[in-house]
């Protein structure tokens, strides 16, 4: 096999390595500074602003529109939730009330016994490394 | 100067330099099949093991994987997931997952999973969290296993909510602790301290206008930890496409890794003034809907996994964690990789599952 050092694939692969771990570490002294916090912050800001803005504008259009607006979509998205979470809770009931009047092997699938040990340590004893 | 040497200056082995370009034309003729391959085919199909859902109510989701064992340790494991991320990076494709792992050394695993907050429950609150659905999957998980005693295993965040919870209810039921990367010095992650620096960063303002924080934001302030490594991978995975345990491999982390939550409003609000800012789990002042929260008080033999190498939690941030509980039966161990190859991947195969099977098997009877 070719030589390491003479390898330029191996080198491309090291340059890309050392690259990335280079760039890394100047981003992260660069966004340590109380700067790049007020500018991050400040454009978050006013992109979440923007963003408010937007979705306000969006409501009163579909409004106009005689549009559900997602806030009541979402709303009966949340009851038929709720009514699946409820028909869930009477199957289980039910499945319950059905297995205490029915013979045992009508339950759900058998468990393994709660009985495992831990294996005995080896011989020579020691921790797994 | 001999003849030879003139012909080859540099004293270079010919025969394998012929050999190595043979193979990197057989790769570069590989990597454009494979590529089309890549772009033409989803993923492998991740979180597959067996499992029953037990409860779902909005974000919160219990399940209950099937055991494989014939017989089984008496005392149940319930995983709490970090609230930013999905539970299927432990349960990646058979052989590289943990919950596998876990059931094939007969372990009784639960998982509380999460999925993105709806907007209206952007008033979820730390309360509702700590006080609610991890009480609420502890008992729905004793009372499907029939036994009092839970094993709780925290990962990231995941690891915060166990350690409050621990704090709270700390005279049971919970019998071991396991958490994996968890901060408790929020002052030592220095970066996020920096993106969250109360003097610019106006939480009340993002909350109230977008409710639930979105995954973007929370993927690019992870991603800005490491600017350069995305398009560093992106190379490393033109060069190794011609690999497909390679490929695999990348495909499950980079689809994880970009899979990312939203975070409910109130609870994100609470995580930045009390802990990002007071850093009060540190301080011993932090307090869950009005109660006291402090993992001194929790007794219960606990083990702390770090990785060496993690810049989302680095140690500094995680190492007050055994200083500070109050169990006497403590273990911090602290192994090769990071964040996320600390619990997953080849990494986590050989170091930490076996460690934490040899830590939980005597302690699960």
């Amino acid at each position: 096999m070719a030589d390491k050092s003479n390898d330029p694939v191996a080198l491309w692969q090291n340059m890309i390595g050392e690259m990335e771990k280079g760039f890394n570490a100047f981003a992260n002294q660069a966004m340590a500074s109380p700067q790049f916090s007020k500018v991050m912050n400040q454009v978050g800001g006013t992109t979440a602003g923007a963003q408010k803005q937007l979705a306000d504008l969006m409501e009163k259009y579909l409004v106009s529109m005689n549009l559900p607006s997602r806030a009541q979509m979402v709303s009966m998205a949340e009851r038929l939730a709720s009514i699946e979470g409820q028909l869930n809770e009477i199957k289980a009931l039910l499945q319950q009330v059905h297995g205490h009047t029915t013979a045992p092997n009508a339950a759900a699938t058998p468990r393994p016994p709660r009985t495992k040990r831990p294996p005995s340590p080896p011989a020579g004893g020691g921790e797994q490394k | 100067m001999s003849a030879d040497a003139g012909l080859n200056p540099l004293n270079l082995d010919l025969a394998s330099v012929q050999q190595r370009i043979q193979t990197e034309v057989d790769r570069a003729i590989q990597r454009s099949i494979k590529g089309v391959e890549y772009i033409s085919t989803s993923g492998p199909s991740l979180g597959s093991t067996p499992k029953d859902i037990l409860s779902v109510r909005g974000t919160m989701n219990l399940y209950h994987y099937r055991p494989i064992a014939d017989e089984i340790y008496r005392v149940p494991i319930l995983i709490v997931m970090a609230t930013t991320n999905r539970g299927y990076i432990l349960d990646m494709v058979p052989g590289q997952s943990f919950i596998e792992f876990l059931l094939k050394r007969g372990y009784d695993v639960y998982m509380l999973d999460w999925t993105a907050p709806k907007p209206e429950e952007k008033r979820l609150r730390m309360e509702d969290y700590v006080l609610d659905f991890v009480p609420d999957c502890v008992r729905r998980v004793q009372q499907d296993s029939g036994e009092t005693d839970v094993t709780v295993i925290g990962y990231c965040f995941g690891g915060v909510l166990s350690l409050l919870y621990g704090s709270i209810f700390a005279n049971g039921p919970m019998k071991n602790l396991i958490c994996f990367t968890t901060p408790i010095d929020f002052r030592e992650m220095k970066l996020f301290q920096n993106f969250a620096d109360r003097r610019y960063f106006d939480v009340d303002h993002l909350i109230d206008s977008v409710g639930n924080v979105p995954p973007e934001m929370i993927l690019s302030s992870f991603e800005m930890l490491r600017p350069a490594s995305r398009a560093a991978s992106q190379v490393q995975l033109w060069d190794n496409i011609w690999n497909d345990e390679f490929v695999k491999s990348y495909r499950m982390f980079d689809r994880w890794a970009t899979d990312t939550l939203p975070l409910a409003g109130e609870y994100f609000r609470t995580i930045t003034k009390d802990l990002m800012w007071d850093n009060k789990l540190y301080n011993d002042t932090m307090t869950v809907g009005g109660r006291k929260a402090d993992i001194a008080d929790i007794r219960v033999p606990i083990l702390h996994a770090v990785a060496e190498h993690d810049h989302i939690v680095p140690y500094d941030a995680a190492k007050p964690l055994i200083q500070k509980i109050g169990s006497a039966d403590k273990e911090e161990v602290m192994l090769k990789g990071g964040h996320v190859s600390l619990v997953a991947g080849a990494n986590a195969i050989r170091r930490l599952w076996p460690k934490l099977d040899s830590w939980l098997c005597e302690r699960s009877i």
